[in-house]
Order: C-alpha cells, then structure tokens, then sequence
C-alpha cells in the first residue's frame, strides 16, 4: 500500500538516448536472430512452428535411433561389436537425413528472404546502418545456423550418445578432433546448402514457388545428373554439378572418407562446392543488387 | 544545430536511361520540419533514397547532417528514421516487436530497445494496442506504428514519405500533430514528403518544391507564401441577379483597379492601390451590382501559386 497522495503516474515523455550505438554489427546480429527466430515460428502462432519442428524431428531421428540402440544394448559384449560395426561413421550420419535436410532448405531461405521482399522489411532495413551486402551477410548468418541444426547439431548429439555409450572415440583427444571435424565441415556444407537455397529463393516473389524452386532446383539437378551418369553412361565427374550429395562428400571427405563417390578427386569436391557457393553467391548479388531502393 | 544545413545538395541530378528523375538540384534544408512537395512522379522518392545512400546520384554530391551519405552510410542511418511510403508489414508481427527489432537494427542495446518501443508507441496513440499484430491495424493506425519505429531508436533526422497517404481528415490532422510535435518538443528535424500543399503549409517550417525533378521553390515557408498585396474576393452567383459577378469586376476595373478574374469563376484577385482602397472600391462594386459576398481577405500567395506560376 503507498502512502495517500503519494502515488503517481509519470510521464516518460520523449528521452535522448545518451548510450553507444552497436553499429553495423549490432545491425547484422539483430536481423540474424530476428530471422532466424521468424523461420523457426519463435514469437509466432503455433502454425508457423509445425513445418520447422516436424522436419527438425525427422533430421535428429536417425541419431536418436542409434544412440539408443547403442545405450540400451550396447552392454551387451557381442551386441556391442555388431554396433560398432554397423553404426554409421561420423561423416556418414548426415547422408541419414539427406531427405530432411532438402526439404529444410527448401523451408529455410524463402522464409528467411521472401517475407522480406514481400512485407517491406528490406526497404526498412536498407534505411538502417544495414547495406545489401551487410544485409546478405546477417541473412546467410541466419540461414547457416538454420540448416546446421540439421546438418551439424544431429552429428554432435550423435558423437555426445556414442561418447556416454562407450562408442566414441578413444581418447580426449580423438574426441577432440571428431568434435572439430564435425563442426568445420558441418558448418562448410551448411554454408553451401544456404548460398545454393538462397540464389533459388531469391528468384521468385512469392513463398510457395521459392520453396518449390529451392527444391526443384536441388533435386531437378540430382535426377538430370543421375539419369546422365548412370543412364547415358557419362563421367562421374558430372556429379560434380549435384548440389545435394557434394556438399555431403565434401563433409566425409574432410572426415578423411571416401564418402558415396570413391572415384572423384577430393580436390574437385572441394572445387566443385566452392563453385556452387560462388554462383550461388553471385546470383544473389545480381538479384539483390537494386533491391529495396 | 541553429543555421546549419540538415540537407545540403549541390547540382545533384539522377538520370535512370533516358528519364531524368532529378535535374542539376541545389538546395539546403534547414533545421525544423521540411515539406518535399511536387506532384507524383516529381522526383520527391528519388531524393529520400539519394539522402539515405541508397541511390548514387549521377553527378553533383549532398551532405546529410554533415556526412556523406554514400560514404558514411552506415553511420549516417543509424542517426536517421524512416518512414516508407509503402504501407506493407510483417502481418503476423506484434507493433511492439516490429519497433524493438528496428531500434535494434538501428543501433539500440536490447533493454533500451524495448523501453523505446514501447514510449515511441505510446507517444503515437498506440500504448494500448502496442501487442496488437500489424496486419490486424487500420491504415491509421499503421501510418503511426511507421512514425514510431522512425522514432524509437532517437534519430537526428526523420524522413516521412507520404506520412498522410490514406488517412481520414481527422486521422490526417492527428498525424499532422505528431508530427509538427516530434520537431518542436523532441527537437528532431523532419523532412515529410507529401503532394498535399495544405498539409505541408500547415505544419512546415521549410518548403523545398520539385516538378519534373526540377526545384521550383526552396526556403522558409513564412518567405514563400504569405501576404501580398492586394485582396482576394468571392463572390456567390445569383440566380435573381445574373452576371452580378461579372459586374462586379467591371466595375472595380472602371475604378483603375487590376482585376484578375477568370470568366465563370467566383474568385477574383483585385489590386492596383492599398488595400483599404481596394476595400471600398469592392464594397462600392458589390452593392451597386447587387452581388452576394462569400469571402473577402488579404490575398495570399499560396504554394499553389508556385507551381501555377511555373506551369505558366
């Protein structure tokens, strides 16, 4: 209870703000995290959450399968050796999720890029300390964190299960490298999945269609590529040119494997991704370059 | 800030392929609220986006709060808000968060972020519908959640583009307020683009005109329009007196009077001596013609007269 006549209401009028800006940093922070949150439905109604969540779901459910097997009979000597030899290797584990993993990217970008061009945020932020290419960047920040909850967080809860079942790796430091390896080349390969999902969305305006292009243009490539390969007998090295699987061979071969294609040069993964994320990126400039003006 | 340039531009033109949207522009927007008036297509969006940075101009350069917006752009915008003419937002997007996510973009620690957003919501009339989603908000109410994220993040300079665009009188009133009150209270200058002269005489401190991308007119607003001489005079027309207006300008001319008077108009400006003189002479021309008053003042030059003088 407050004192008779003591209580009051004040008016806080209109306040200077005194303090030190964060810049074009603070700019990129906050529209990664604001992008991020709206992709995922945080702050939204439950709807905008289903999509998300279920294909995140299905992403964890290969490790959370063989971690469980491993935590349940892994006690069992006999049991124990026939896991370890049938479990998926670490660089393996993400090609579990392949399906989940295309059809998030097809979710992510037009999410992330299209309700921007749509709702007229991308003018707002381009009258901020944000430029297009300032703007870009907080967007790929976004988008790669996003796709690495599929692509790279499974693996890490898949390496934490092994560990805790007596199934990882041998030694502190063997962890160590597993753990390093599992973060460089899951973030590389999310990296590339991003640029390639973000040049397909930035196509179109319209959500719908920047998710069917996204996934068109990744499994549309993977077919022609497959019915060359395989039905008109050309080289492998037109694999290259497969957006799905050589960000994955590139993740395995920075494992030291060989991955799905024993007979491509690791150099060409490498440069063949490389390649996607360059395009990928130089698309995007030339789409974005006089947008929101 | 007092007699410094917020705006200065020097001999800016934009040409997109064979339009030119702005020609050989000089001028310098002072302190206070600025009109940018011209009709659409006058170049008014064209010059917002070169003062943001976000168009290069083909030739000439413009300072903006003594900075360059084309090489300090980045520091530039987090010292001015914006207001877009576009009326489109995250539907789903509560008022609140939008304004906290634009004051953070813009610069604000998180805490402040929040606190601004609220008080610039308030201070706009929108307090109790700050948790509202933007795509259940009426024209007006959007217009205002525009003005308040143009102000959360505590900028030097706003730049409104169409802040009136559909809004109903009373609504247009109410903003025009805000406005006028984020200049003189909140000591942030504004510059509102708008085709409606009446509202930019009404709240403007500065006028910097445009037609065709060309400047037509540039100053304080009390310097361009105004008093001048002579007496403007409306007349009703009679149906028991006919070509009782007419008479009335014969005979204000047979007095040495100059009469400007388009034929079937009510309107007619009178001058040709002072203006109690003129005074008489109507009062004399009206009751010997019978003729019935609507109006009688101090003629005024108007922003019309501006452009009208310049189509002409």
């Amino acid at each position: 209870m407050t004192a008779e006549g003591s209580a009051r209401i004040l008016d806080r009028g209109y306040r200077k703000f005194e303090g030190r800006r964060s810049g074009v940093s603070g700019a990129v922070r906050s529209t990664a995290w604001h992008s991020t949150r709206s992709v995922l439905g945080l702050g939204r109604k439950a709807r905008h959450k289903v999509a998300p969540v279920l294909v995140i779901v299905v992403a964890f459910f290969p490790a959370i399968v063989f971690i469980g097997f491993a935590a349940f009979l892994g006690g069992d000597e006999f049991v124990r050796d026939f896991l370890e030899g049938t479990i998926p290797a670490y660089s393996e584990l993400p090609r579990q999720s392949l399906a989940a993993i295309v059809l998030f990217t097809g979710l992510v970008a037009p999410e992330a890029l299209v309700r921007d061009r749509r709702d007229g945020m991308l003018s707002l932020y381009l009258s901020t300390p944000l430029t297009r290419i300032t703007y870009m960047l907080a967007k790929v920040v976004s988008i790669v964190g996003l796709i690495a909850i599929v692509v790279l967080v499974p693996s890490i809860i898949y390496l934490l299960g092994l560990t805790f079942a007596s199934l990882g790796p041998d030694g502190f430091g063997d962890w160590v490298t597993v753990l390093v390896r599992v973060l460089i080349s899951g973030t590389l390969a999310s990296l590339v999945y991003a640029l390639v999902s973000m040049a397909a969305a930035s196509i179109t305006d319209r959500r719908a269609f920047a998710s069917l292009s996204v996934v068109l243009a990744m499994l549309g490539t993977l077919t022609v590529i497959q019915v060359l390969v395989e039905g008109a007998d050309l080289s492998i090295n037109w694999r290259l040119l497969d957006p799905v699987n050589m960000p994955l061979e590139m993740l395995a071969r920075m494992f030291g494997d060989v991955g799905q294609y024993r007979d491509l040069a690791t150099e060409r993964v490498y440069a063949a991704n490389a390649a996607w994320a360059a395009a990928s990126a130089g698309l995007l400039w030339f789409r974005y370059r006089k947008a929101g003006a | 800030m007092a007699g410094v340039s917020v705006i200065a531009a020097n001999g800016v033109s934009m040409v997109f392929g064979s339009h030119r949207a702005l020609d050989a522009l000089s001028l310098e927007v002072p302190t206070g609220v600025t009109g940018l008036v011209g009709a659409n297509g006058a170049g008014k969006t064209t010059l917002m986006s070169i003062v943001l940075g976000l168009r290069t101009p083909t030739s000439g350069s413009v300072s903006v709060l003594g900075l360059d917006p084309f090489r300090e752009g980045a520091r530039l915008r987090a010292m001015v808000g914006y207001g877009p003419e576009r009326n489109v937002f995250p539907d789903d997007m509560p008022a609140s968060d939008f304004v906290k996510h634009l004051a953070e973009v813009r610069g604000m620690p998180r805490s402040e972020a929040r606190t601004r957003a609220s008080d610039a919501l308030w201070l706009v009339g929108l307090g109790e519908e700050r948790f509202r989603a933007l795509g259940t908000m009426s024209t007006g109410q959007r217009q205002r959640v525009k003005l308040a994220q143009a102000i959360a993040a505590d900028p030097s300079l706003v730049l409104l583009d169409e802040p009136t665009d559909g809004l109903d009188p009373v609504q247009r009133d109410e903003m025009l307020n805000l406005i006028r009150q984020i200049s003189s209270e909140y000591k942030i200058d504004v510059m509102l683009s708008s085709h409606l002269l009446e509202e930019v005489e009404r709240i403007c401190d500065n006028v910097v005109a445009l037609d065709a991308g060309k400047l037509v007119a540039q100053g304080r607003l009390d310097e361009l329009v105004g008093d001048v001489e002579g007496i403007t005079v409306e007349l009703a027309e009679l149906d028991d007196v006919p070509g009782s207006i007419e008479a009335v300008a014969s005979r204000l001319r047979a007095a040495g009077l100059s009469v400007s008077h388009e034929e079937g108009l009510a309107r007619m400006d009178v001058l040709g001596a002072s203006s109690d003189e003129i005074a008489d002479a109507v009062r004399d021309a009206i009751a010997d013609s019978h003729a019935r008053v609507r109006r009688i003042e101090q003629r005024r030059r108007r922003l019309e007269d501006l452009f009208e003088a310049v189509d002409a």
